[in-house]
């Protein structure tokens, strides 16, 4: 590993560290930034002080650490696999899938463990149908993202139905859920999500070198020693798991898989050794600072982190469709 | 010995049958080129002997064993392939696509050792690439870009070498550049080599045996004296040529024949 390698990762290990304590000094509660940081660092202390930080702020910093890696993890991921730098969970239509997945789980009265299966599954069909599609269009750009935001629209709209003829009171939380939320008081799936998404991630990096050689293709990859067809169904299967995770815990946050791998490739370099992990870390970030920042650009009220990765992710793909000559994007 | 064998070779796409039982075997050290006009079926024979095309009858032999039954990994350690067209989407350095090529010997857990890095070294240096490590792939022009991925098969230490139009698209001194370092990699490292190729004036120069594809089917193979005859040619290709024998190396070489000429020709 060269140098500029590992000073990046310093950096990007210090930036972790300073989102994390800053996003748990943000938040609505008039609780002053000295206090909040006294207790951060002394958790036996007590009082409601101590609570608002270790039983609110904390638990949801966490969550967003764990969605922003994973998200960013499988955007690393797709976008490797399909060979195309804007395929991620969101453009891809997985995370509708998985969304359309977990509104199911909700009106059929799954809880707990059950409930992130229903948005694996979900994950799992979108990104096999998206796969499907645009392998008959030989994966180009337009195959894909417009692939992937029909289905998008097709997921969203059965969920609307859904939410039309459900009278269940659970399935109306999922609405504004939709947008991408990191507030979620379900306190039983944020204890069991970590399983999913950590493992997945873990065992995403140990493929990292058969996932830089899958980028020269199926049949060149299998000329140089790679199972493809295997190696990119565990990758998939994998990736949909995490993403599905990701969904069950705080809806659908866009582009975050978008951003953080291409940054990350001007940073790192395009060897997924290193990109993966780089992106994990600038990913989780990325989503808390996002969210920090969902918390306390409105007082009192608190936007769903959604929004600001939507707005970001907007701009830059917008710049991106702008600044890219027409043979990159068709 | 023998390196390769295709025995009774049937396959093609869909419904298309596309090679229509084709037999021969390749020696260990041949340096074998596959010529046949456009839709002859030499890419479709090549898929089929690098096992990315499943046959529908007949099979191809890898020292003896069926190559669709051998695990890709051990496969890549023993047979290097270059594809016609090979698209990198991600912006590799020229030293991270080498050493791809040193996946096969070292796996997905194990980490590169000095052997690996004098192989990269020695990889470099035989394609005349070293100056080209730290660029990345987009940046390169043709020519270099397929010595890189020249660099990258020999990294892979084959003893058998694919390559299919390895100097399309190339102007004369890039094709023979190329052309030079597979007849050095040939005769250095004693590798068997099966190319396809569309210059038939290279293939005469360059391959040991050549093999002559019309319709499918094998029309003739031989070396390249006894295969580049004008009648074979005007046969196969359906057109006017002229053979003469290179002045320097006395291989047949090919002059084609216009339309305009020929009619002057038969006033």
């Amino acid at each position: 590993m060269n140098k500029k390698r590992v000073s990046t990762f310093f950096f990007l290990l210090a930036l972790l560290g300073i989102s994390f304590v800053l996003a748990n000094l943000a938040g609505g509660s008039e609780l002053k930034i000295s206090k909040a940081l006294y207790y951060l660092f002394h958790p036996r202390a007590s009082g409601i002080e101590r609570d608002i930080i270790w039983q609110i702020r904390l638990p949801r910093v966490v969550l967003g650490l764990l969605v922003g890696a994973g998200l960013a993890s499988c955007g690393v991921v797709f976008q490797g696999l399909l060979r195309n730098p804007l395929a991620e969970p969101y453009t891809l239509g997985v995370s509708g899938g998985a969304a359309l997945g977990l509104t199911i789980g909700v009106v059929l009265a799954a809880s707990g463990f059950y409930l992130p299966l229903f948005s694996i599954a979900g994950a799992l069909i979108s990104i096999f149908t998206v796969y499907v599609i645009a392998s008959k269009r030989q994966f180009s750009n337009p195959a894909l993202i417009l692939g992937g935001v029909i289905l998008s629209f097709l997921f969203s709209s059965f969920v609307f139905l859904i939410f039309s003829i459900s009278r269940s009171e659970d399935v109306h939380g999922i609405l504004l859920w939709l947008i991408g939320d990191l507030s979620s008081t379900e306190t039983q799936l944020i204890k069991i999500i970590p399983f999913f998404i950590l493992p997945g991630i873990a065992s995403l990096l140990i493929f990292s070198r058969d996932l830089n050689i899958l980028t020269l293709g199926e049949e060149k990859a299998m000329h140089l020693g790679v199972n493809s067809k295997q190696i990119k169904k565990i990758l998939f299967v994998i990736a949909s798991l995490i993403t599905g995770a990701c969904v069950a815990v705080s809806g659908i946050i866009g582009f975050v898989g978008l951003l953080i791998p291409h940054f990350m490739r001007r940073f790192i370099g395009v060897d997924h050794r290193f990109l993966l992990p780089a992106s994990c870390i600038a990913g989780a970030s990325f989503l808390v600072l996002c969210d920090a920042l969902a918390r306390i650009i409105i007082q009192p009220l608190e936007l769903p982190v959604g929004v600001i990765t939507g707005v970001f992710g907007g701009i830059f793909f917008l710049g991106f469709l702008l600044k890219s000559k027409r043979w990159e994007i068709f | 010995m023998n390196a390769l064998e295709v025995n009774k070779l049937s396959c093609g796409y869909g419904a298309k049958e596309v090679i229509k039982g084709v037999n021969f075997c390749v020696k260990e050290g041949d340096f074998l080129g596959i010529i046949g006009p456009n839709g002859a079926g030499k890419t479709t024979l090549f898929r089929a002997i690098t096992g990315a095309l499943k046959p529908w009858k007949g099979n191809v032999l890898y020292k003896g064993n069926d190559i669709s039954g051998i695990e890709p990994r051990r496969l890549a350690r023993e047979v290097a392939v270059m594809p016609q067209i090979l698209e990198v989407p991600f912006a590799f350095s020229v030293e991270e696509f080498v050493l791809m090529g040193r996946f096969p010997h070292v796996g997905r857990f194990g980490t590169l050792k000095e052997k690996d890095y004098k192989i990269l070294e020695k990889s470099l240096q035989l394609t005349d690439t070293a100056s080209l490590r730290n660029q990345k792939l987009p940046e390169l022009s043709g020519g270099e870009r397929q010595r890189v991925i020249l660099a990258q098969g020999f990294a892979q230490e084959p003893r058998l070498l694919l390559l299919d139009e390895p100097t399309a698209h190339l102007d004369i001194a890039h094709r023979v550049r190329i052309l030079d370092i597979v007849r050095s990699l040939n005769k250095e490292f004693g590798l068997t080599v099966i190319v396809i190729l569309h210059d038939l004036n290279l293939a005469s120069e360059y391959c040991k045996r050549l093999l002559l594809i019309s319709e499918g089917r094998i029309h003739k193979s031989g070396p390249p004296e006894e295969i580049l005859t004008y009648k074979d040619i005007e046969k196969v290709y359906r057109t006017i040529v002229v053979v003469e024998k290179n002045p320097i190396s006395g291989k047949p070489y090919i002059l084609p024949v216009s339309e305009e000429e020929r009619r002057r020709k038969r006033d």
